[in-house]
């Protein structure tokens, strides 16, 4: 590791620029070790799966991984979104719960097509958007309280409507529909391929465009955001409702798959979202909210899962390790940095 | 919560903070959401005769103390973090750390383990749960949010794989005898709470230490510069709320006999709720320790009332949601007046 010492009898002069390099190598050692510290965790724990579970590195098992979490990508895509803004959204699993609701009723009740009844689903999510924006906008409640509103609303009109939770099922769906689930497209099953667009939307809105810039720049400080001359408003007003939109397609992706609406089940997402979401900020230069970050979260948060239910360990021991992990995970990923994790502040 | 209003909100729309300028206007809205909970109680007591009784009151308060309890604790909190919910305190973990003392708890008692023996062993668990978050946020420097929902994970997988994620129905004549028992007409958990609430108000408004947290919590570069080490009171604050969790697995396990696996989840929801929706009750509209405790009894109250005038039950979330809402507009309505 570290460099040879300069040897004693050397000029004065020499000394310095021997040390000064030697400290900027271990710098940059310790700078890249503690940046992509998660990416050494997470091929660590693919090495170790791969060693102890045989089926972990089959392709059909990796082509599982991606097609198991590309809802949850989806979900943590829109959060990123919002997390950028300098926000939270809370309601992203109402948002889920919506988009496939709506659908199914659209189809079943109403006899649309699949396309309208796609269309359907996502302005049902962008609506809980929409009151998550007035909200926030207008009437000036943090993000977090809002969508916390949103979702003991959204929660209880569920609720009300499927007498306490029953399922909402819809076995004649069209394949066409069924397809955004089952389907695949030049051999790609459908959900990795909806998400990776999804992905590649994000990424150029986000990170290649001039409004990402600004939505960061509000993220960062809003007020100077404000005096700059960007329009708040109008672009908080976009990120919920586009993330809310965006949610809504992960939740008729769940419903094409199982033929039936559960409802709650979207509350599921949230918590794997956020974490996702902030994995991928710890490995961003200053720590903001990222694409590819998120895409490397959810990956984790997949393989592991995957890794310890293919090691064939008990249900309640799983879910015990994953949290442990989890917190191993970020604890290393945030853990001798100078600079304080709030730098994702929000 | 604290938003800088005034400078984002676009000048051509100032409508609704002129109508929020009239003196009377003004008035009404600072107590708006005292104003709502005193019309819907009034509501209720008109509609049931049974809601004013003693007898519904004390049941009243013994099922919110367990969210009083869990509610305070995290007010210790966000006093000692800040009332920014992201980058500031908050312990979200609470609830799953009260919910691993309860099965703790529930599962030695029920294997015939002496009282104080699996309480002990609760409040170890309960607090290490504290420390491991003191820890996160302090020496690795993530944020609370971050790291309690991190902890929160790996405590309710940890809760389930301990009591193997099953039903436990405890009965011991102690958890019982705080289940029923009251103490001059006053049931045992609101007791527990009324300590608690004593407890944790003295510590932090009558104490040396309890100011220096409030400012740490209150401006932390500020805190900064006068000499304090804002991270030392926020860790004291985690160590502090899972004491409270102690306290609360023990009334917890009284109220539901032993574990039923999934509570916390339905805790976190009227915890968080609670705590926010009391900084309406406080005149800085801060969270404050009282206003906490307020908060969980009258989310509470109104449940039970609902419930006596046979409002169907999942319409209940629905007025949550919208009460959460009021209080919280009608509150950044006023501060962005107030400036």
């Amino acid at each position: 590791m570290t460099a040879e010492t300069p040897a004693p009898s050397r000029a004065d002069s020499a000394a310095p620029t021997a040390s000064q390099a030697r400290s900027a190598w271990s710098r940059r050692i310790f700078d890249v070790v503690s940046r992509y510290g998660f990416v050494i965790v997470f091929f660590a724990f693919a090495v170790f799966f791969a060693l102890r579970a045989d089926a972990f590195l089959n392709p059909s098992n990796l082509v599982n991984i991606l097609e198991g979490n590309a809802v949850l990508l989806i979900a943590a895509l829109a959060m990123t979104l919002v997390v950028a803004s300098g926000g939270i959204d809370l309601s992203i699993g109402i948002a889920i719960d919506f988009g496939g609701w709506f659908a199914i009723i659209a189809m079943r009740d109403y006899d649309l097509t699949w396309a309208s009844a796609l269309l359907v689903g996502v302005l049902a999510g962008a609506a809980v958007g929409v009151l998550n924006a007035g909200l926030i906008v207008r009437l000036k409640i943090s993000p977090f309280l809002a969508t916390l509103g949103t979702f003991f609303i959204g929660s209880s009109i569920q609720q009300i409507y499927t007498s306490g939770g029953g399922q909402v099922p819809f076995r004649e769906m069209s394949e066409s529909f069924r397809s955004l689930s089952t389907g695949a497209v030049l051999g790609v099953p459908t959900e990795i391929v909806i998400a990776a667009v999804v992905g590649v939307v994000y990424f150029v809105l986000l990170e290649r465009s001039v409004h990402g810039k600004r939505i960061h720049a509000i993220g960062l400080q809003r007020s100077v955001a404000s005096v700059s001359g960007i329009r708040v408003s109008g672009y908080l007003v976009f990120v919920f409702v586009f993330a809310s939109a965006t949610v809504a397609l992960s939740g008729i992706i769940l419903t094409a798959g199982l033929r039936q609406f559960t409802p709650l089940s979207g509350f599921s997402y949230l918590l794997d979202a956020i974490a996702a979401v902030f994995i991928g900020a710890s490995m961003h230069p200053q720590r903001r909210p990222n694409v590819a970050g998120t895409l490397l979260g959810v990956l984790f948060l997949g393989v592991v899962s995957n890794g310890l239910n293919l090691m064939g360990l008990d249900f309640n021991l799983r879910d015990a390790l994953e949290g442990i992990i989890l917190v191993g995970a970020l604890a290393l990923a945030f853990a001798n940095r100078n600079n304080r994790a709030r730098a994702v502040s929000i | 919560m604290s938003e800088p209003a005034v400078q984002t909100l676009p000048p051509t729309r100032p409508r609704l903070r002129q109508l929020a300028a009239t003196p009377a206007l003004r008035l009404l809205l600072a107590r708006f959401p005292l104003l709502v909970f005193a019309l819907l109680f009034v509501y209720m007591a008109l509609g049931s005769e049974f809601f004013l009784e003693w007898r519904n009151i004390s049941s009243i308060l013994r099922q919110s103390a367990p969210d009083a309890i869990l509610a305070a604790g995290l007010a210790v909190v966000v006093t000692a973090g800040g009332d920014d919910i992201v980058s500031g305190g908050i312990d979200i973990s609470l609830p799953a750390a009260a919910t691993l003392g309860v099965g703790i708890l529930s599962d030695q008692l029920v294997n015939g383990r002496p009282f104080v023996l699996a309480m002990l062993l609760a409040a170890a668990a309960v607090i290490a749960v504290g420390l491991l978050n003191a820890a996160l946020v302090v020496k690795v420097g993530l944020t609370p949010l971050l790291a309690t929902l991190a902890s929160w994970v790996a405590v309710v997988g940890t809760t389930k794989w301990v009591i193997d994620n099953r039903r436990i129905t405890v009965d011991d004549p102690l958890i019982n005898s705080v289940r029923d028992g009251t103490v001059l007409n006053v049931p045992v958990p609101a007791v527990f709470a009324l300590a608690v609430l004593i407890v944790l108000s003295f510590w932090i408004h009558r104490t040396r230490f309890g100011h220096r947290l409030q400012a740490s919590g209150g401006n932390r570069s500020a805190a900064e510069i006068s000499g304090l080490n804002p991270d030392y009171f926020l860790a004291r604050s985690f160590v502090m709320a899972s004491l409270a969790a102690v306290v609360a697995s023990v009334v917890l396990t009284a109220r539901g006999s032993g574990l039923s696996p999934g509570i916390e989840e339905r805790l976190l929801l009227d915890m968080v709720l609670a705590t926010f929706v009391g900084a309406a009750f406080s005149f800085r509209r801060v969270v404050t320790v009282p206003g906490a405790m307020l908060g969980a009894l009258l989310v509470k109250a109104l449940g039970s009332g609902f419930q006596l005038l046979n409002v169907d039950i999942f319409k209940v979330g629905m007025v949550k949601g919208v009460l959460i809402l009021i209080v919280v507009a009608s509150a950044a309505l006023e501060a962005g007046q107030r400036r």
